[in-house]
């Protein structure tokens, strides 16, 4: 038996080693350098709380589960031992960081659970999903974090704040600025300008490399086209309200409304061969690389892409980004869309409430936060904590020091409801708009009769 | 009753009951729970839910993208259906005394062990219209000129994601007709032989009603699989464009998770058990119709 025991433990040890072995060597590398980088990013930001003494409360215990989906989030709680850090404090306190692959994921899981009475005591919503999750959350007006955070107020769902966004986020177009000089084009500044850049860019590389794209989109993931078909309507009207009052009308694709008028000008754009032979043939890590190969000269992501943007080359020195031009004439107003992004909020699930709160105070206070919002590349949401931009990212700023901000709402319930009823999926339209024979004014129509049925089924006013 | 007689029956219950139980909790029950939820409208986390009657089933009769989602699952069941001959072959041959059968064997069955997620990503690059391996191999052999856009153009696509799902299946088939084909009786086919029967009437008259359950279970799969087709459409095109490469299973799952309308996906729930019962039934109809008209 112990023979046996003792070749089992040597078959397994040599498995081990030879998987560990057989690990890519670069990937091994990244990871220890990630860890590197991380630890780094925190030791560099050691906060007034690191040396001031800890005040240890051992009165409130418990478990806690904390839900996350986001990779860079995960790799810095590991590298800096959040859990340790909290039990410093909280020395009663045990939490359970449980990782979701993605946010689409994310949300399937957290809907299944909410079901079930089994969300985490501590979970993430993005804009549109507050309303969603807003019977299971509880209300955070009383915290701290809350008071500092500037955009929660903007959030808050019948007077209650049932989540504090972690981060601003804003939306940026990256662009290659020798690209742009070796073609003779200017950062735009309309939309007009924009298609304009983006033909003249195509012509130019376009002629000598036929898997050039002036606009780089991994179409086939369907989601990355969101910088145009979520956030322009709003930005079409300046109106981040636009979900909600969409949800008041019974034909809200019709001519001249801001929906229609965004659709029009991004359709447009989509069918003028600057996104090269075949946007739908790519994912988005895909398109992601080719433009960090400078094999596209555009690509519009948020602030997160650009870390993914740098990951893919060795050098950025000639990257730079504006804001996405949507206005028709220089002399309209230029509007940038903002959003609160990742809420913490607690549930109604947990068992210690006032445990998870306390979390929650804790993330957001100079013993955690700092740190983490200057390992991102994402703005900080709280007034206490201000951070300088990305040199990369406060470009969009320089060119553009009037740009009227926008407030962009996900949508709430009476939006979400009609666009399920309709399955009005405005990243899938996006990715159709690519395809041959596609007809614009026959969906808008198509849609608006759909609306309209749908909110006469729901009674919705 | 003596002791011994005692535990065989003590045995042979608890066998019977332990999996009766299982069955009950997660196949019975779930089963009568999803006909129940086909009949509410249940958005997947509100605590309650309204009765509608037979609003989703309506619902989904009217859907024109589930009916396309639905045609493409067709292209699926069609294109291995046509195969599965072939691979009847290939076990034939593969049974037969071949030299390194061993290794053909090893190297059919391995693309059904490999993960369908990795398999998908692998066919997403070996496809994609920016140095695709595909593409590059046209160009070797100076047919660029048949290069199309594989994974975008609603056309093709569905073929596409069909040859990636015969690809991984076919060896399975394979195996599976070996192994029956294995099993058959030697002084049969040697009495056969010596009666002066030929390859074509060995398979015809022996070897074919003899492995003709593992037929009807290659069958079945073909219909289970082709209805059920989820992860290669999933990863490579993720439905697209559009809903052109959508199956009837990621048309549910995004009807339940994206447009939280877990009503009306378990009335597409239901509707998959129906159809592949009722498939299952006309097929085999056909089938052995053709397969054992010679036997009568």
């Amino acid at each position: 038996m112990r023979k046996k025991f003792l070749a089992l433990t040597m078959c397994a040890a040599l498995a081990a080693g030879a998987l560990t072995a057989c690990a890519p060597e670069d990937s091994a590398d990244a990871a220890a350098t990630t860890a590197a980088e991380t630890t780094e990013a925190a030791a560099s930001n050691t906060t007034a709380a690191e040396t001031a003494p800890v005040e240890v409360n051992e009165e409130l215990s418990g478990d806690l589960v904390f839900a996350i989906w986001d990779n860079n989030l995960m790799d810095y709680i590991d590298a800096n031992d959040m859990v340790g850090k909290f039990q410093q404090q909280y020395p009663n306190a045990n939490i359970e960081v449980e990782k979701i692959k993605d946010d689409s994921e994310y949300w399937n899981a957290m809907k299944m659970r909410a079901s079930a009475n089994q969300l985490p005591d501590i979970m993430f919503n993005k804009p549109f999903t507050l309303s969603r999750f807003q019977d299971y959350l509880l209300d955070l007006s009383d915290l701290e974090a809350t008071k500092n955070n500037e955009l929660t107020a903007g959030y808050a769902l019948n007077g209650k704040i049932l989540g504090v966004p972690m981060t601003a986020g804003y939306e940026y177009v990256y662009y290659w600025k020798d690209m742009f000089a070796e073609a003779g084009v200017e950062v735009p500044t309309t939309w007009e300008q924009l298609k304009e850049v983006s033909l003249k860019l195509q012509e130019h590389f376009g002629k000598d490399n036929p898997n050039f794209m002036a606009i780089a989109m991994g179409a086939k993931d369907e989601w990355p086209d969101y910088p145009f078909m979520e956030f322009m309507p709003a930005l079409e009207g300046g109106n981040g309200q636009n979900w909600n009052d969409m949800a008041a009308v019974d034909e809200p694709f019709a001519d001249g409304t801001d929906v229609s008028k965004a659709y029009h000008k991004v359709y447009d754009l989509f069918t003028s061969g600057v996104f090269g032979k075949d946007p739908l043939g790519l994912g988005n890590d895909q398109a992601t690389a080719l433009f960090a190969q400078k094999e596209a000269a555009i690509i519009a992501l948020g602030d997160w892409g650009l870390q993914n943007i740098k990951d893919g080359t060795e050098d950025y020195s000639q990257l730079g980004c504006f804001y996405l031009p949507v206005r028709d004439t220089e002399a309209d107003p230029f509007r940038v869309v903002v959003q609160g992004d990742s809420f913490m909020g607690v549930t109604t699930h947990s068992k210690n409430p006032e445990l998870a709160k306390a979390f929650v105070e804790w993330f957001y206070s100079d013993a955690w936060y700092p740190g983490y919002i200057n390992y991102v590349t994402s703005a900080s949401s709280m007034t206490n904590f201000p951070k300088d931009k990305d040199p990369i990212l406060a470009e969009a700023d320089l060119a553009q020091p009037d740009s009227q901000l926008v407030m962009y709402d996900g949508g709430g319930d009476d939006f979400q409801t009609v666009q399920n009823e309709t399955a009005f999926d405005y990243k899938k339209l996006g990715a159709e708009m690519f395809t041959q024979g596609f007809d614009l004014d026959a969906r808008l129509a198509e849609l608006n009769t759909k609306w309209k049925d749908a909110r006469t089924k729901l009674g919705t006013q | 009753m003596n002791s011994l007689a005692k535990k065989k029956r003590r045995f042979i219950l608890l066998s019977l009951i332990i999996p009766s139980i299982l069955l009950v909790c997660f196949v019975v029950f779930p089963a009568i729970d999803l006909f129940r939820m086909s009949f509410t409208d249940w958005d997947g986390y509100s605590e309650t839910s309204k009765f509608i009657g037979f609003g989703n089933y309506i619902s989904m009769f009217k859907n024109k993208d589930l009916w396309q989602s639905l045609r493409n699952n067709a292209v699926y069941f069609f294109t291995h259906l046509l195969m599965i001959p072939v691979e009847l072959a290939f076990a034939v041959l593969l049974t037969s005394r071949l030299r390194a059968a061993k290794l053909y064997k090893t190297m059919v069955f391995m693309p059904y062990i490999i993960n369908g997620v990795a398999i998908s990503y692998a066919f997403s690059y070996f496809f994609s219209p920016i140095n695709g391996a595909f593409d590059e191999i046209l160009k070797v052999f100076h047919l660029s000129m048949l290069s199309r856009n594989w994974l975008s153009d609603p056309k093709i696509v569905n073929f596409v994601l069909a040859f990636v799902s015969l690809w991984r299946f076919s060896g399975y088939h394979v195996i599976l007709f070996m192994a029956a084909l294995q099993s058959l009786p030697q002084d049969v086919q040697e009495a056969a032989r010596v009666d002066g029967a030929n390859a074509w009437q060995m398979f015809q008259y022996i070897q074919i009603p003899a492995i003709m359950l593992m037929v009807d279970f290659v069958l079945f799969d073909n219909i289970r699989g082709a209805l059920q087709v989820f992860d290669i459409p999933f990863v490579m095109t993720a439905g697209g464009p559009g809903y052109a490469s959508s199956t009837f299973t990621l048309y549910t799952i995004k009807t339940a998770f994206t447009f939280s309308n877990f009503g009306l996906a378990s009335t597409m729930a239901v509707a998959i058990m129906v159809m592949i019962v009722v498939i299952y039934v006309v097929q085999n109809k056909i089938i052995h119709g053709l397969i054992l008209k010679g036997d009568k």
